[in-house]
Formats: C-alpha cells, sequence, structure tokens
C-alpha cells in the first residue's frame, strides 16, 4: 500500500479530482485510520484520459471479483461507469462522479479546500460538506464518523 | 475555494480550549460521550494538514503490516 504515491501520482498526472471520504477527514483532523483512497472525479474527456493513463501503470482491477475476470482499464471503461471501486498496486482506490449528500465533481469543487499534503497541492471536501457527504452515505461506518467531524468542526469554527 | 491552513495562534488557543472545555449540549461534548478521545484530536490539530497525512499514512502502513503479519501466521 502506498496511498502517498497514488496522490502524488494523480497529482502530477493532472487529474482533476476532489479526495473525498477518510483521507479528507484525515485532513481537518480525524484520527480514524483508512487504508483506501475516496476521490471524486471530473467526468471531462480529456481528464477521464489522464485519469486511465495516470492509474494504468499500477493495473487497476475491479475490487470483489474474480482476478481472471477481463477487464480492459481505459477512458472508454471510465465514461461508460460513474464509480469503481479498485485495487491497485500501489493500494485500494474508489472513483466517484458524484458524492451523495454533495453532488457532481463540479459540486464537490465548490465545497472544497486546496490542500498541501504529500508533497502536493491538491483539492479535499471541506468539512460540512464532508459531514454533508457521510450523513447522505448513511452507511454505519460513514455514521460511526459523523460525532467525530461534528467535533472537529465545531472546534475549529471561527466564532 | 480557500486553503486550509494550519490552526495557529488564537485560532489554535480557541479549538483547543473548545477541546478541553466541551460545551455543555455542544457537538464536541457529544463526540467525547460517544467515545471520541478529544486529546487525540488537540494533537491532531496542532499539526499541519500535511503533517496530519503523513502521520495517518504512517499509521495506514503500520496497521496494514500488522494485518500482512497476522495473515501470514494464520496461513
Amino acid at each position: 500500500m502506498n496511498l502517498e504515491r497514488l496522490i502524488q501520482q494523480l497529482c502530477d498526472s493532472q487529474v482533476d479530482f476532489v479526495v473525498i471520504g477518510g483521507w479528507a477527514a484525515i485532513f481537518h483532523g480525524s484520527v480514524h485510520v483508512t487504508n483506501d483512497l475516496d476521490i471524486c472525479y471530473s467526468r471531462d474527456k480529456e481528464n477521464l484520459r489522464k485519469l486511465a493513463a495516470a492509474l494504468a501503470p499500477f493495473h487497476p482491477r475491479l475490487r470483489g471479483f474474480p482476478d481472471g475476470l477481463p477487464f480492459i482499464w481505459d477512458a472508454t471503461t471510465l465514461a461508460n461507469g460513474a464509480l469503481f471501486t479498485l485495487t491497485t498496486d500501489l493500494g485500494i482506490i474508489d472513483l466517484l462522479a458524484e458524492v451523495s449528500g454533495v453532488g457532481t465533481f463540479e459540486e464537490a469543487c465548490a465545497s472544497s479546500v486546496e490542500v498541501n499534503a504529500f508533497g502536493r497541492r491538491l483539492r479535499a471536501l471541506d468539512l460540512p460538506a464532508l459531514i454533508c457527504a457521510k450523513k447522505a452515505a448513511g452507511r454505519p461506518k460513514d455514521l460511526l464518523m459523523l460525532p467525530e467531524l461534528e467535533g472537529l468542526l465545531e472546534a475549529s469554527r471561527d466564532e | 475555494m480557500g486553503t486550509l491552513r494550519s490552526l495557529a495562534g488564537e485560532e489554535l488557543a480557541r479549538a483547543l480550549d473548545r477541546l478541553r472545555n466541551p460545551r455543555p449540549g455542544g457537538k464536541v461534548e457529544a463526540a467525547r460521550e460517544f467515545g471520541v478521545d478529544l486529546t487525540l484530536l488537540m494533537e491532531q490539530l496542532k499539526l499541519s494538514p500535511a503533517e496530519r497525512a503523513s502521520r495517518m499514512h504512517r499509521l495506514a502502513l503500520a496497521a496494514e503490516s500488522v494485518r500482512g503479519a497476522v495473515r501470514q501466521n494464520e496461513a
């Protein structure tokens, strides 16, 4: 697992993406350890090409499917879906074209902050949007994070 | 779009104080009652976002290596 390298690869390939989920929470101060990276990506044609090329060297394959299942990783595959749960040589990455409770990539961008991390400048959901996303996702693992995130928001508010 | 900066000076002091002395009925108090260790959050907020990421990445790597060792022992 090398999520640092995964993020650097996406940034260096100039992929348009916003970090959502556990790593966005970590940037804001969460202490929940996570071993996967969740991103919301632009479905712009050129961005799909960049995203496909960025991950290709690390052999992305669908999680939860037999190893031998044919899977073509390219911009066309990306264009034909909106949610990809992948394993790569660098670790687990989930690609979402939309974020529950937030919306499209453009809406995620509008609710994001710039973050310097892993030697790169990237975007991550801001704390209020992250809380909305966790509430909307509604899975037990998302709801478990809410008290911590809401506590962080209250603690770091400018008032 | 804003930039997520390190908390510093008065801003950091205020955040740490809110975590040390949660407002009754507030979200920080609810987090403490839920079982969130507020002292860990205080330590994280003293760091820059980049330092938080590096620290948690090291922890994730350590957890992964423990999981790998357990899997090997079970095999």
